[in-house]
């Protein structure tokens, strides 16, 4: 085996193995200094169970001569996940679901004898429409008596940013991007309201939590042999389900999750757009969708109807709630939505600036959805016609874009309180940069509406 | 040196070979509050038993 083999970016601090990549395929390596913890996670009737339930990614043991170095034990291929992403870019509902898939499994596990050694929230994926843990080697043998060591991961990443979120503000999900070991448990102490100290779960793992964290931070401590039973292990995680639980966050009042409600197209303008989009999924006839600007969804799942993976990203925090709890509702398999600036997309953060890619960087989108966004990339964020079709040229093979003219009642909007400084946002402005790097398939007037609807392909990417 | 590293071995045991550290704070507060939350949760596990047992009490009281 001597062709090449690149180290996943992101497997490197856990010493039972690593990921990489060998002709665009997906491997990870068990080391030998875990197959103890494989073989019982086999042998105990633990993934078999996992497996049954959809809560820990398949894999398949494949040629050992795959291996790097001579410490492998075995090479796994991995199922792959359609698209990767992470806890600061999930709604509340998200996070919180994956926060109750690590304790049930947690639990799971110290049923077959066995711990989860990590509670890392990036861990977990969203595969099929639900939470997934995707580290085969996330799991130890359960030594009796030892407490669990992902308690503090737990708390950092998972109950301290729901919290935050529930709270104070569904915003602090943000945090999670500027501290990669998730939340601080001091930070997120002082900013929840004092009211917090009156919830025991709250009182308990986070704010007490960080004030023995702070008083430990340079004491050495003598711990016993068996300092703490199963069964107080077994209420420790039932406590936290119950602090998880207990968290409620309403998508109510934001501008964008009731956009639908107040937008002023009637419902036959609505109707005739959704014909338009579907007709252009047609025509592209895309291998993936990214809907940008997707709000509640009600476009991207006219592609994940088609049992396209969809990806639909959006600013606005209580929209992405609302998608969410509609695709686990309806249980729609093929539908991500995640919260998303396209103006400012999350960063390349941890070791390197690797470690986390950077949204633009996890898979080029096939197909991109633009609707109703045009005028807030050029308007509300002064970005140039040029750029826009470079980028989404270099972005996407397809591009599915709403164009709305000045005239538009919520173009005007915009541009009620603000100077008009965009001379050249018309449609022969429009058309004019979008030609340079895109070949206009179709433009459809969007009926009882000035809005334009263009189907265009990638002159940057048309050999893709 | 060999003293001190004797020293350090009695004084974080085998727990520390966890690949992610559980931070000494949060050691220490996981056992108090999983001590405190147990008795909670005992009540919640064993309540049918419990319930069962103040009922035949006062069955027999009422006998």
């Amino acid at each position: 085996m001597t062709a090449a083999r690149e180290a996943h970016s992101a497997s490197f601090r856990d010493p039972s193995g690593f990921l990489f990549w060998h002709e665009g395929q997906l491997y990870r390596q068990v080391n030998r200094s875990y197959q103890e913890n494989y073989d019982q996670l086999l042998a105990s009737g633990l993934y078999r169970e996992l497996q049954a339930e959809g809560q820990l990614i398949a894999h398949e043991e494949c040629d050992p001569r795959l291996a790097r170095g001579d410490e492998a034990y075995k090479v796994l291929r991995p199922a792959l996940i359609p698209f990767v992403s992470y806890p600061y870019e999930w709604c509340f509902s998200q996070l919180q679901d994956a926060a109750l898939l690590t304790l049930a499994i947690q639990r799971k596990a110290l049923e077959h004898g066995m711990s989860l050694k990590d509670a890392s929230a990036y861990n977990i994926q969203f595969a099929g429409g639900r939470p997934i843990l995707i580290d085969t080697l996330s799991f130890e043998k359960y030594p009796e008596g030892r407490p669990w060591v992902a308690y503090r991961q737990f708390c950092q990443h998972f109950l301290a940013p729901l919290a935050l979120m529930a709270c104070r503000d569904v915003r602090l999900n943000q945090l999670s991007c500027l501290h990669v070991d998730g939340v601080p448990l001091d930070l997120a102490s002082c900013l929840l309201p004092p009211r917090t100290r009156f919830r025991f779960s709250l009182l308990s793992h986070i704010h007490l939590h960080a004030r023995s964290q702070k008083r430990y931070e340079d004491k050495p401590v003598r711990t016993k042999q068996r300092p703490m039973g199963r069964f107080a292990l077994m209420a420790l995680l039932n406590s936290l389900e119950n602090a998880v639980k207990k968290l409620h966050w309403q998508p109510r009042g934001s501008e964008w999750a009731e956009y639908y409600d107040r937008t002023n197209y009637s419902d036959e303008a609505f109707a005739a757009k959704k014909k338009l989009v579907d007709d252009a999924l047609q025509i592209l006839q895309p291998r993936s969708v990214m809907d940008i600007g997707a709000n509640t969804g009600v476009f991207s799942r006219l592609a994940s109807q088609r049992r396209i993976p969809t990806v639909a990203v959006d600013i606005d925090a209580a929209a992405v709630e609302k998608n969410y709890r509609q695709c686990r509702r309806e249980g729609d398999a093929f539908l991500l939505p995640l919260v998303g600036d396209i103006t400012n997309p999350s960063p390349g953060i941890g070791w390197e600036n690797r470690e986390r890619t950077p949204l633009l960087e996890r898979g080029q989108a096939d197909v991109v959805l633009a609707l109703a966004l045009v005028h807030h990339l050029a308007i509300s964020n002064n970005l140039p016609l040029g750029r826009i079709a470079d980028f989404f040229s270099r972005f996407c093979r397809g591009l599915v874009m709403e164009f709305i003219p000045k005239s538009d009642s919520q173009v005007r909007l915009l541009l009620a309180t603000r100077e008009d400084v965009f001379p050249g946002y018309h449609v022969e402005g429009f058309e004019r940069e979008f030609q340079r790097c895109f070949t206009i398939e179709r433009r459809e007037a969007v009926a009882r509406s000035e809005r334009i609807l263009y189907v265009m392909r990638s002159k940057v990417r048309a050999g893709c | 040196m060999s003293l001190l590293a004797a020293a350090c071995c009695l004084l974080f045991p085998r727990y520390a070979y966890s690949y992610i550290d559980p931070g000494t704070g949060s050691y220490v507060f996981q056992i108090l509050v999983a001590a405190f939350v147990a008795i909670s949760f005992a009540v919640k596990v064993f309540w049918h038993r419990i319930k069962g047992f103040f009922q035949k009490l006062l069955a027999k009281k009422g006998q």
